[in-house]
């Protein structure tokens, strides 16, 4: 377990992108040891294979689904199972889904799950225990870690996971912060990567702002570009290099590596929606009273969307869950969200009462008092808030109203190609 | 980064810094102090643990109420004793009913010790005023009990106490004790006085006025309501302490106690871990603001 944390704590210093240059939206990857290997080749048909071979390795193969018209990471049995020939159309506060590209079976963004869910469940027993004699028993602990290859995973998505390791993972026990989480810990080492380049951005994608897609450099297992014949496919650890090994791949032309990287400058120019995250901590610093908190609490509704769909809040609440003789209680975790009034209930009240209290405690923390708690932004830039908020409140828009200084919302911005020749594509 | 100063000092917490399963305790003793607030003495039922527990002045643990929940409590009892805890506990609420209708003898369980304790190495040679509101006295406790212990190491030393009624003191009987020993001032102002109560009347803030404060030599120790921090940290700038002498302990909503479940957030700091006791200078640009 010590050499797994010290290992953690080295991938995980290793792949942050520092304050300052996540904070200059440049690429802030640091390629590392991990640095993914030479491009190959994997046919369209050769997908089934890989499923096979994962399934084979004993992993259950988690990928993207169309369920309730949603798209939602579910156990597959084989390719058949992924999305294919569909798109979505994501806007302030809309998800659809739209008929895609019949040939293309990654042509989504991201959908309101994401891969936090498998590494810190929704929901989780921590322990069982009774009062037993002078004591208390435990009879029974936390379920046993799934091995779980997630297929699809997006590059904000990976981004997130190495911020949420930063939560959980990889504290400093000499300075008092928490030991890493047994159970994270293990579902982390455990938990396969199959990454996908987004070669089509969705209308609330900011990644690039923020340097973490819409290519992923490092974190994954494997990586997958799709071109309509198959994918340009990377190995990023000695695991994806072994499982590489056993797949139909091959050299990929020099026609198919300059379209992936066509497509990647493209999805660059196309993201939805743009952050300027340059010194938007130091804004936010500044911005404790502003006016503008005020106006969102019009708008916000405090339902905790944000942070449920959200891939890196990792707030929760540990209650007992008691049985009728109240003899045996089950300690359960759950995700909870600071727009609550609870959250923050003391005996003397709720600590944020006021609407404008809670949503500025979100931005703020998302976007400036993270980097003071974990060294790094608490937003990777996927666009989930914007998609699942029901009236379309926008954190880049709040921002840039925050920035101008003024009560009124600026001019929504362009959905399309916010970043041109300005854009640092990673 | 946060900073994390003040780390030595702090002891390991039993059952390591994440376990969320409580250690089973014993209450030993109850001792009513007002109408609503009762001290419990507890004692770890495994003999190991007993020997093992330490804490600092300051510190919390997460109580553990069986079947009902946890709720953060001070420690209020003398860090030099650490085989026995004290809670001083205004029952509030349902884990704070549970442990009392629990009664002496009753099983609970323990999280702990968490939280940064008071300053108690810079105070050294320092002169100490101490203001306690309400309940606010019992994290103030263990100092006040590991002064008497070293009393030469510290100067002289002022207890600041308000509180509702005279009725509602805590630990009435050793604030005279320790008054009675010189050992230390204690002033105590009532918001309500009764027929026999002869002493101040008011808040505790304007005890302030009978003080001479050494503004260079002093280091103040604030707990009590939002309020009465606020004005006393305020009074104490005034007379020109500097703000890095200024301590003030917090209470936010708690969970976890270890700084991973987010409650507690105050600004950037995880309250649970950061604090309870913070120094004002770390937190003069948000104290006075509202819903931080
Ligand atoms: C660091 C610290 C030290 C404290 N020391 C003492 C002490 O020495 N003596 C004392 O009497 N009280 C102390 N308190 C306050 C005490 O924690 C609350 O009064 C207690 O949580 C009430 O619990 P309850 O279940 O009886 O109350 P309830 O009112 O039943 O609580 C209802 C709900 O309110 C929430 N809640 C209310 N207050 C708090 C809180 N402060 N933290 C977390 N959840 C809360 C809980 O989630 C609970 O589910 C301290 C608080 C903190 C943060
Ligand atoms: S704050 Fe919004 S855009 Fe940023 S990571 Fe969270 S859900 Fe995605
Ligand atoms: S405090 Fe709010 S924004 Fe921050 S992690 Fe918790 S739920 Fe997410
Ligand atoms: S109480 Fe959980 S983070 Fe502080």
């Amino acid at each position: 377990m010590l050499r797994a944390v010290a290992r953690r704590r080295q991938r995980a210093a290793a792949s942050l992108p520092n304050r300052d240059a996540a904070m200059k939206g440049t690429t802030a990857m640091v390629v590392s040891h991990a640095s993914p290997g030479a491009p190959r080749f994997l046919p369209r048909a050769a997908l089934a294979d890989l499923v096979t071979l994962l399934q084979d390795e004993g992993f259950t193969v988690v990928g993207p689904t169309v369920v309730d018209g949603v798209v939602m990471y579910r156990p597959i049995d084989s390719p058949d199972d992924l999305p294919h020939g569909v798109n979505d159309v994501q806007q302030r506060g809309t998800y659809r889904l739209a008929e895609g590209d019949p040939e293309l079976t990654f042509e989504f963004a991201s959908g309101p799950d994401s891969p936090k869910r498998f590494l810190f469940p929704p929901q989780q027993q921590l322990m069982q225990f009774r009062v037993q004699g002078e004591g208390f028993e435990v009879t029974a602990g936390p379920p046993d870690v799934p091995k779980i290859a997630l297929l699809g995973v997006r590059p904000c998505d990976l981004a997130a996971i190495r911020v949420q390791d930063r939560v959980f993972g990889q504290d400093d026990p000499a300075t008092f912060r928490c030991e890493s989480e047994p159970w994270y810990e293990q579902a982390r080492e455990q938990t396969l990567l199959v990454a996908v380049n987004c070669t089509s951005p969705g209308g609330n994608c900011f990644c690039v702002s923020w340097g973490t897609g819409p290519e992923a450099h490092e974190g994954f297992d494997l990586s997958l570009t799709e071109l309509r014949d198959g994918f340009i496919c990377r190995a990023g650890s000695p695991r994806g290099k072994e499982l590489a090994a056993k797949l139909p791949l091959r050299e990929p032309t020099r026609t198919e590596l300059d379209l992936a990287e066509l497509l990647m400058n493209r999805a660059c120019e196309h993201m939805g929606r743009a952050l300027d995250t340059a010194s938007v901590k130091e804004l936010l610093e500044q911005k404790r009273e502003d006016s503008h908190w005020d106006e969102v609490a019009q708008r916000c509704l405090s339902c905790g969307n944000c942070t449920m769909v959200c891939p890196t809040c990792f707030c929760s609440t540990v209650t007992d869950v008691t049985d009728l003789s109240g003899e045996e209680t089950t300690r359960v975790r759950s995700w909870e969200s600071c727009f609550t009034h609870q959250f923050s209930y003391t005996v003397a009240g709720p600590g944020r009462d006021s609407l404008r209290s809670r949503y500025r405690h979100w931005l703020r923390h998302k976007l400036c008092t993270w980097q003071d708690q974990f060294g790094v932004s608490g937003c990777v830039g996927c666009g989930r808030c914007i998609t699942w908020c029901p009236v379309g409140i926008d954190i880049t828009q709040e921002v840039q109203a925050l920035r101008n200084d003024s009560t009124s919302l600026p001019a929504p911005i362009a959905p399309a190609c916010a970043f041109s020749s300005e854009g640092s594509p990673p | 980064m946060i900073a994390h100063v003040d780390v030595d000092g702090r002891p390991e917490p039993i059952c390591g810094m994440d376990q969320w399963m409580p250690a089973p305790a014993r209450i030993l003793a109850v001792q009513t102090e007002n109408f609503n607030t009762r001290t419990f003495r507890l004692q770890f039922v495994d003999p190991v643990l007993r020997e093992q527990f330490r804490f600092a002045p300051g510190q919390f643990n997460m109580l553990y109420a069986p079947g009902v929940g946890e709720a953060a409590i001070s420690i209020s009892s003398d860090p030099a004793r650490p085989g026995v805890i004290d809670h001083t506990i205004r029952v509030v609420g349902s884990v704070t009913r549970a442990v009392d209708a629990a009664g002496p003898g009753g099983l609970v369980g323990l999280r702990g010790p968490f939280g940064k304790p008071w300053p108690m190495k810079q105070m050294e040679g320092h002169n100490l005023v101490i203001v306690a509101g309400g309940i606010g006295l019992a994290p103030l406790r263990p100092v006040i009990y590991s002064i008497l212990n070293e009393r030469d190491r510290y100067r002289r030393v002022v207890l600041l106490y308000g509180c509702r009624t005279p009725e509602d003191r805590l630990y009435a009987h050793e604030l005279e004790q320790w008054e009675d020993r010189g050992a230390i001032q204690v002033l105590v102002t009532v918001d309500n006085a009764t027929a026999a109560w002869t002493g101040p009347v008011g808040v505790v803030t304007n005890l302030l006025k009978r003080l001479r404060v050494s503004a260079q030599e002093t280091i103040v120790l604030v707990c009590g309501p939002k309020i009465l921090n606020r004005v006393a940290a305020w009074k104490f700038l005034q007379l020109h302490v500097p703000p890095s002498r200024v301590y003030v302990s917090l209470e936010r909503n708690m969970n976890c106690g270890f700084g991973r479940c987010g409650h507690c957030q105050y600004d950037k700091f995880f309250v649970c871990r950061d604090g309870p006791v913070f120094c004002f200078a770390d937190i003069a640009d948000v104290f006075a603001k509202e819903e931080i």
